[in-house]
């Protein structure tokens, strides 16, 4: 039965779902920006509980591993509603799988999926994420930790087989941030690992020494751990022969895009503690860094790595978020993409430049105008009235002290560092400016964020959000704008490519503005975007065919309806 | 380009030394000025264009490894601790946002060595000046209106000199941090009463609140390079 109905996907090539929207008042995207926050009406206000420690440096090695509150987007079961994956950090804690019930409520079916473990006396959970790493047409779901990570396997019927065991993935690493993207376009779906600590148990610390040895440039963290796909439900790691494994930084997110328009998957790291760094594809399973010519060395706190077109010029720009506080100012950084390799960061000229303590970001067309605007999360800790600040200065200007000694760093008890922070949302006015309007459309919260999840969540063409906040209660936010513009929506269901077609690219034209997104597998810290593209369209109800571009390099025109979400096969074998 | 620019500096840096006449290299140009501070370690002119070059030449370490060296050597020189404060500030720029915090508490653990063996006029006004930098959690700021204080009560029982002004531009400074606009506003117009021409002390008193926070955030901002040039001190007779 299931073969049948996709045989007969595979043949009318383009399905249609979700309905068109009624009339709208003002369909330019031009309107005020709104949003509601609904966490606890949709039944997704878990909080999220940060790891406690025992012993000495408890409390420093708590603060150093509350970025775990993550969330992941997929439609696990297939009914065309992004469903939500949340993760906890305590130990004993549950993460949490929401189905999506179509109406702006949600179903904790953790326990019938069997996928809320993770956290054990020896392991945190940290990050998650949905692929199809068997290309089965589910998507299967990925729980990485400080710690081994899990694969769970989709049953098709709403619940979930451990298969780590015999995945391959058993290497023990810190990691904080992981995506799925194919590097050598060989069809399957392959893991980038970024890893935080280097591979040592911070639940079992034998040895103080696991902190960054330069609080500008330290090269002791956890690199990058790269897990080829061998198509049978196995993965190697091949970080070394893919020429990643010289890098040793903390990295905090790892993001992909095909950044030089050569059809290639190319990587970049958001490191803390040090430079970041951008690796393009040779395509032959290999990776060249070219961080000194593409974006030069950096001593900034690299936190996100969010990929997007956001001037429209066709070349994929990257935002990463940096520390920009009272006593830090790094400025973030918007890469634009000079089409020749290299990147300038525009982030002050575009005023995208100052976030506070930043975490995710993400791109998004939020009032449908056919810009990607930016939201982004900030906030490290906020506590009691007291600040650590001062004090963590007094140790860091110790003569002589030792930053990697977990004994050398005060406690910070209940003080505040860098907390209470607004959240940002940039609306991109013409692809050059962005403004902020937090505070006007309701997004404005100063909780502790981590990570944003993007999702048209009720499939009316307006994106909203989930924000996941460290040891707080998440957010999730409606998109309300009443005059946001036309749109349209793609799910794209790979044949010769993966089938999850993450690194496919597709080309819409609308009016004067020609816009591409890739489908990609993971970007932004600690969250998860739906794999659906959207797209603006601003007062345009009219578009041109789009044009795919399949990772398999099959290229390819279809004309979609606006106002609705299409889904597309890639033409070919199945 | 660069290295002919370098090279330019470093000229510039050898002419005002007396060293002109030598045409070495940048490393050699700059062992040359390190060999007149040596000669002098108390100068703060041989000193001020050999941090000057360095700059030009980004040689921070290879400079401050110098002071340090010489700063044991003659621990009891006031001004030369002074030129080793300035040679942590002249390296801010080029570090990253903590290795500029650590840098910062050097420069100023300098400066007060200098004030403790001889509280001058330039190392009150210095070390004041340099606490102004640090944002406000620190509580330095307070640190740093004491010291300019004192700097301007010994200014006025000399004669009067042009670089004085900037006692009552950056105490006026530290008066607003300390949310004391009146003081603060004040202070900006004795200054300017008696240095009529001062710019600096006009553009604070030209901008309304906002406005003048926005200058000042920019004049404090910890990441831009400070000017650390001593040329006033000598630039009049």
């Amino acid at each position: 039965m299931k073969r049948l109905a996709f045989a007969l996907a595979a043949a009318l090539s383009v399905l249609v779902a979700g309905a068109v929207r009624g009339p709208l008042a003002r369909a330019e995207g031009n309107g005020p920006m709104t949003f509601e926050e609904i966490a606890a009406k949709a039944g997704v206000n878990t909080p999220h509980h940060v790891r406690n420690f025992n012993g000495p440096g408890a409390d420093v090695l708590r603060m150093f591993t509350s970025g775990g509150a993550s969330a992941a987007v997929g439609d696990y079961d297939n009914d065309g509603l992004d469903d939500l994956f949340v993760t906890d950090s305590d130990n004993g804690t549950t993460c949490h799988l929401y189905h999506n019930n179509g109406n702006l409520t949600f179903t904790d079916v953790t326990a019938r999926a069997g996928v809320g473990g993770g956290n054990d006396p020896l392991s945190i959970v940290s990050d998650a994420l949905w692929f199809d790493y068997d290309n089965d047409g589910w998507r299967d779901l990925l729980v990485v930790r400080f710690g081994t990570p899990l694969l769970y396997h989709n049953e098709h019927d709403g619940t979930f087989k451990n298969v780590t065991a015999r995945s391959g993935l058993n290497g023990f690493a810190n990691t904080i941030a992981a995506i799925a993207f194919d590097y050598d376009n060989d069809g399957r779906l392959d893991l980038l690992f970024g890893n935080y600590f280097k591979p040592v148990n911070l639940l079992n610390l034998k040895d103080p020494h696991v902190l960054p040895n330069d609080l500008d440039q330290a090269v002791n963290g956890g690199g990058v751990t790269l897990w080829h796909s061998l198509g049978n439900g196995r993965f190697e790691d091949v970080t070394k022969k893919a020429g990643l494994g010289g890098h040793t930084g903390w990295t905090l997110d790892v993001g992909h895009g095909d950044f030089d328009n050569d059809g290639l998957q190319d990587i970049y790291l958001a490191c803390d503690y040090g430079t970041d760094r951008i690796f393009f594809n040779n395509g032959d399973g290999t990776f060249r860094d070219a961080t000194e010519q593409s974006i030069g060395f950096d001593t900034k706190k690299g936190m996100n790595v969010d990929v997007g077109d956001y001037d429209n010029d066709g070349w994929l720009d990257i935002y990463v978020t940096n520390i920009t506080d009272e006593y830090m100012k790094e400025c973030n950084m918007l890469w634009h993409n000079n089409a020749d390799g290299t990147f300038t960061d525009v982030s002050r000229e575009t005023g995208t430049c100052e976030t506070l303590w930043g975490w995710s970001a993400k791109f998004g067309d939020y009032d449908n105008d056919g810009w990607l605007d930016l939201f982004v999360v900030n906030g490290l800790r906020s506590g009691n009235a007291e600040n650590y600040i001062p004090v963590l200065v007094n140790m860091i200007t110790r003569p002589g002290v030792d930053f990697t000694d977990v004994n050398s760093w005060p406690d910070i008890g209940k003080m505040t560092w860098s907390g209470y922070q607004k959240k940002k949302l940039f609306r991109n006015l013409d692809g050059h400016t962005f403004k902020e309007i937090a505070a006007a459309s309701g997004v404005d919260n100063d909780l502790d964020g981590r990570g944003i999840a993007v999702s048209d969540f009720d499939n009316d063409g307006r994106l909203d959000f989930f924000q996941t906040n460290a040891n707080q209660t998440p957010l999730l936010y409606h998109n309300t704008a009443a005059g946001a513009g036309h749109w349209l929506e793609v799910k794209l269901v790979g044949t010769r490519s993966n089938r999850d077609a993450i690194g496919a690219r597709v080309t819409v034209t609308a009016g004067a503005k020609r816009m591409i997104r890739e489908v990609n597998g993971g970007n932004g810290y600690a969250g998860q975007s739906s794999q659906r593209l959207h797209f603006g369209l601003g007062a345009d109800a009219q578009i041109a065919p789009l044009h795919i571009r399949w990772p398999s390099g099959t290229e390819q025109d279809v004309t979609v309806p606006v106002g609705r979400i299409t889904t597309i096969m890639e033409p070919g074998r199945h | 380009m660069k290295r002919v620019w370098c090279g330019a500096a470093l000229a510039v840096a050898l002419a005002s030394s007396g060293l002109a006449a030598v045409q070495p290299s940048g490393g050699e140009a700059l062992a040359l000025l390190e060999q007149a501070v040596e000669a002098k370690p108390d100068d703060l002119r041989a000193a001020n264009d050999y941090r000057m070059a360095v700059i030009q030449a980004a040689q921070y370490d290879r400079a401050l490894a110098f002071f340090q060296r010489l700063a044991i050597e003659h621990a009891g020189s006031a001004n030369l601790h002074l030129s080793y404060g300035f040679e942590y500030v002249d390296k801010i720029p080029a570090a990253g946002a903590i290795t500029q915090v650590i840098l910062a508490n050097n420069a100023l653990g300098e400066f007060t060595k200098s004030i403790e063996l001889q509280p001058t006029w330039i190392g009150l006004y210095t070390r004041g000046n340099s606490y102004l930098f640090w944002p406000r959690i620190f509580g330095r700021t307070q640190l740093g209106v004491n010291d300019l204080e004192a700097a301007l009560k010994m200014q006025r029982a000399e004669r009067k000199r042009g670089y004085h002004v900037r006692v009552f531009v950056a105490l006026g400074d530290g008066y607003w941090k300390m949310d004391d606009p009146a003081k603060a506003t004040a202070t900006w117009t004795e200054g300017l009463a008696e240095f009529p021409d001062s710019a600096p002390l006009k553009l604070r008193l030209s901008k309304p609140g906002d406005e003048l926070k926005v200058l000042l955030d920019s004049v404090y901002d910890s990441s831009k390079r400070v000017d650390t040039s001593l040329t006033d001190l000598w630039s009049e007779p």
